[in-house]
């Protein structure tokens, strides 16, 4: 199971506006490089690689070196562990019905940030 | 290798194991047993795992193969990777590499997907796969079974059997056929 700490930090990563901004870049664009992720957002360079200190500490993000490059990821597994702890199949099931008939009568994307 | 335009960008799915990295080695390439992290299939090869073998994940009652490829890599205890293909669609395989790195409190476990052909059932595949794969096995190689959840998805599929695709039944794909589908 995910320790405790460890959920900490995936809850401390959530707990900002540009964070989950951050997630949503990676998700709509993975392997995208810090230089022009960073571009994407109003504040410094500096402060968007302390955002991504924060998010890889919790395990939402991988980067990896391509050349001089830094690649990111985002690592869904940790909010799959948040689920999983509260949720299973069948709550899961009924959960969704909802949320998918929220989404359909508010004419809601399901995903937010999603650029497509 | 030319790689295909119409390839998603990788996808990466990250867990850490609580376990010596040999466990998790020895359950990542199991095979002929029941793997409930990989949807309760059996994963079959001729001979044994290695460069080159081709590798089915077939249901128990050996009736089906819905994912067959060839192995790629093959490092103990670091590194595995396969072809991939779900006999069910039409597209053409991609590449699932698994890599093991052992730290402090266990082992870093990462599914990598690449060479996922954009657009498709697979690629859709892959993206509900991945998690369920890594969260299943990180309860399969500490605790020794599947979460509750994922046991209840077993479950589920036990009950889909029966509308599994004739594509996908064992006969179509043996393992001479499994090596032309190449990497």
């Amino acid at each position: 199971m995910i320790t405790n700490e460890r959920m900490d930090n995936v809850f401390h990563a959530l707990a900002h506006e540009n964070r989950r901004r951050i997630l949503d870049e990676l998700r709509n664009a993975p392997g995208i490089s810090v230089g022009r992720l960073a571009s994407n957002f109003d504040v410094s360079r500096i402060a968007v690689m302390n955002h991504l200190a924060v998010l890889e500490a919790a395990g939402l993000i991988v980067s990896e070196r391509d050349g001089r490059t830094r690649r990111l990821y985002l690592n869904v597994v940790p909010i799959q562990m948040i689920y999983d702890r509260w949720t299973d199949d069948y709550s899961g099931y009924f959960a969704s019905r909802l949320t998918a008939i929220k989404y359909a009568a508010e004419g809601a994307e399901k995903k937010e940030g999603k650029n497509d | 290798m030319i790689e295909n335009q119409n390839t998603v960008e990788k996808a990466i799915y990250k867990i850490n194991i609580n376990a010596p990295i040999e466990k998790v080695w020895s359950e990542l390439v199991k095979t002929d047993a029941v793997l409930p992290f990989f949807f309760g299939a059996v994963c079959r090869t001729p001979d044994e795992l290695g460069v080159g073998a081709p590798v089915a994940m077939e249901t128990p009652d050996g009736k089906h193969r819905r994912v067959v490829g060839e192995v790629l890599a093959f490092e103990p205890p670091h590194r595995y990777a396969h072809t991939f293909k779900f006999t069910g669609y039409e597209d053409r395989p991609c590449t699932v590499t698994y890599e093991l790195t052992e730290t402090e409190n266990g082992v870093e476990f990462s599914l990598i997907t690449t060479n996922v052909p954009a657009g498709t059932k697979t690629e859709k595949g892959m993206a509900q796969g991945g998690p369920f794969i890594v969260r299943t096995f990180k309860s399969v190689v500490e605790t020794g079974k599947a979460p509750l959840g994922a046991r209840a998805m077993l479950f589920m599929f036990s009950l889909m059997a029966p509308f599994t695709p004739k594509a996908s039944r064992s006969e179509n794909w043996d393992f001479a056929k499994i090596q032309t589908l190449g990497a």
